[in-house]
């Protein structure tokens, strides 16, 4: 990497000085330097390349932070092998920390300590976004958030376009020209949100949530300003970004007088905006945020709505989002949705909180550059699903899905791919 | 006084500040006010994050290596009982001599383990990537404090207490710390997994 100016790694540091908080000053100092979270990154299982293990990032940002802000590292550098931010460990972070870590926070639940290194690797990516390093093709999908309200750029003529056919499909489907997909409704129940894949490449999953909704005769609406669940600026560290782009849906809530914000099925999207927005906004959310996979399983539970099981003659297995389930703590729904909605259902080995992240989590699909390392890494994932002998693979996270699609093909797994409200939708009974 | 006692008593003040400067550190950075409608599992993820959390059967770090977890706990007790020691020989405290052949079979076991771990550090290509040269040190001071307490419950050797020092005065600065750390970070831990209802795990 080329000469950095003393003002940019002065931004840098200052990123480090400023997250100086509990969380971060224990991580920092915590790690012991024993290797043993090694074994549970995926990008050292797959790859075996030992700049890869969890412990090396915790390194590389410990050496820097040091350096600066410790008596040690000041006095005695060589000692604890503390380094300058420069070009050469500039570079060293943005391949670590950018193109070998999906955030998945695996590794600290298996580490000896528990050094919340995915915290570590985020800060991370932070400082790098400060000084401006965010890996370009990252970078345009905040950039198009940003600029059009959605990161795909789907214009909102076109969305509007497709949400239309979708409600005459709906309308045929259950035979009920009052059937519909409200748009800009104000004072429903709920506000529900897309990932903006939906509109773009994956239509039947809002067919699938709109014959849901339908069902369970909802009052709900969809808005065609601010839909999009995603929140990539969480990815690149950018903390203002990220902000600009919650507090747009939190001002849509207010704006449609919504009294619930149902997210969709993207693990991230529910992790940006229920747990990371209202600090990012600093302030508590007035109104109840739940994912659609809380939704399907009261839906189901209360009897709102009626499924089948016995409609699914294939085996099923699922797919746990790193986001969802271990940064989300929402582990038991789908598996309660799955026991009400498929006769077959295998689980892969590990799964919940310890699942595998399938490699396209952190914004790794975005990212053009480590697309070779991405399906690499992935291999782990198609083992475990060829091991469960499953037809069918849920996983209720549009991002997941479309690495599992790319998986499926690149390791010939010949499984079909779902969303959970796809396979709710398909066992649901209208009455 | 003997003039090694001096310098023991002097380092035992210099280490128990340090810690006490890191314990003031981590309750001054303490956790800010998290914004985000907490699950309430954090009381119970608390506890399960220093208790079943460390179950050797639910961590990788613990399962997949078995002989170096092994060595490490047995490592670390044997420096529990060697800190205890320190207190029991400078207090005068005379109980551990009905059992010193326990004491000294223990503490030669924890040698060879701590031994092990250094060759371990020295020679995988893995740790070395990571290591530092406190590593090193770290690791060379418990394992020379353990062998002299060894030697010093059979003979009284001044050079126990020369040992003793040098790692007291090293803990707050070197990873020796992570013994206050530690505590610290299950619980920051626990903290953000309690927050958001993924401990303690619900059995399905
Ligand atoms: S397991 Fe934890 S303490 Fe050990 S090297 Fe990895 S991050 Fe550090
Ligand atoms: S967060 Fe996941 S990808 Fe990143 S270092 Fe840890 S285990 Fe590896």
């Amino acid at each position: 990497m080329e000469h950095l100016s003393t003002h940019t790694i002065e931004k840098g540091l200052e990123i480090l000085r400023k997250f100086d908080d509990g969380r971060f000053l224990t991580s920092i100092n915590s790690c012991v330097h024993c290797g043993l979270c090694a074994d549970s990154c995926m990008y050292y299982v797959s790859m075996k390349e030992n700049a890869f293990i969890p412990a090396k990032k915790v390194a590389l940002i410990e050496s820097i932070y040091k350096r600066y802000y410790t008596f040690t590292g000041r006095t005695f550098p060589k000692l604890i092998h503390a380094k300058e931010l420069n070009g050469e460990t500039t570079a060293e972070l943005i391949d670590l920390f950018y193109g070998a870590c999906t955030l998945c926070g695996r590794c600290n639940i298996h580490c000896a300590i528990g050094v919340d290194i995915a915290y570590l690797v985020s800060i991370g990516r932070a400082m790098l976004a400060e000084m401006g390093l965010t890996p370009p093709t990252l970078q345009s999908t905040v950039d198009a958030a940003l600029t059009s309200g959605n990161n795909m750029r789907i214009a909102t003529d076109d969305f509007v376009e497709t949400l239309k056919w979708l409600e005459e499909e709906l309308r045929d489907e259950v035979n009920d020209p009052d059937a519909s997909i409200p748009l800009n409704e104000k004072d429903r129940n709920l506000l529900y949100t897309l990932n903006p894949r939906e509109p773009k490449f994956f239509p039947l999953s809002i067919s699938a949530m709109a014959k849901i909704f339908y069902a369970a005769r909802e009052s709900w609406t969809i808005s065609t300003h601010m839909y999009d669940v995603t929140n990539y600026a969480f990815f690149t560290g950018n903390l203002n970004e990220a902000r600009i782009i919650a507090q747009r849906m939190l001002d849509e809530v207010k704006k449609l007088n919504c009294r619930e914000l149902i997210l969709a099925e993207c693990g991230h999207g529910e992790r940006a905006f229920r747990w990371e927005a209202p600090n990012y906004l600093q302030t508590n959310f007035d109104f109840p945020v739940r994912t659609s996979v809380e939704l399907l399983a009261q839906y189901i539970a209360s009897g709102r709505i009626k499924v089948d099981k016995t409609l699914m003659k294939e085996k099923v297995t699922l797919h746990d989002p790193c986001n969802l389930v271990r940064s989300g703590g929402i582990i038991q729904e789908q598996r309660y949705i799955l026991s009400k909605t498929v006769t077959d259902f295998v689980e892969m080995n590990p799964h919940g909180a310890d699942n595998l992240c399938c490699g396209g989590g952190g914004g790794q699909l975005s990212m053009s550059e480590y697309n070779e390392r991405r399906m690499k890494i992935g291999e782990l994932k198609a083992e475990q699903i060829k091991k469960t002998g499953a037809s069918v693979v849920v996983s209720p996270c549009h991002n997941c899905v479309d690495q599992l699609l790319q998986l499926n093909s690149y390791y010939k797994l010949r499984v079909k791919i779902k969303t959970l409200a796809e396979l709710v939708a398909e066992a649901l009974v209208l009455e | 006084m003997k003039w090694y006692l001096v310098i023991t008593y002097i380092s035992l003040v210099v280490c128990i500040a340090g810690c006490l400067y890191h314990v003031i550190q981590i309750i001054r950075h303490r956790k800010t006010r998290d914004f985000s409608k907490s699950a309430d599992t954090v009381g119970s993820a608390i506890t399960y994050s220093f208790t079943k959390a460390m179950n050797p059967a639910r961590k990788e770090s613990a399962y997949l290596h078995v002989p170096t977890y092994i060595a490490g706990m047995l490592y670390h007790l044997g420096t529990f009982l060697s800190a205890v020691l320190l207190f029991v020989f400078l207090f005068s405290i005379d109980l551990y001599r009905t059992i010193e052949l326990f004491i000294s079979v223990f503490l030669m076991v924890s040698i060879l383990c701590g031994t092990a771990i250094l060759v371990k550090r020295i020679f995988s290509k893995l740790l070395r990537e990571i290591t530092v040269i406190d590593d090193y040190i770290s690791n060379i001071l418990v394992t020379a404090f353990q062998v002299c307490t060894l030697v010093y419950i059979h003979f009284s050797l001044p050079v126990y207490y020369i040992a003793a020092s040098a790692l007291l005065l090293y803990i707050p600065f070197g990873k020796l710390r992570h013994a206050v750390y530690f505590f610290a970070a299950r619980y920051y831990l626990s903290l953000f997994y309690g927050h958001r209802g993924t401990w303690p795990p619900i059995k399905h």
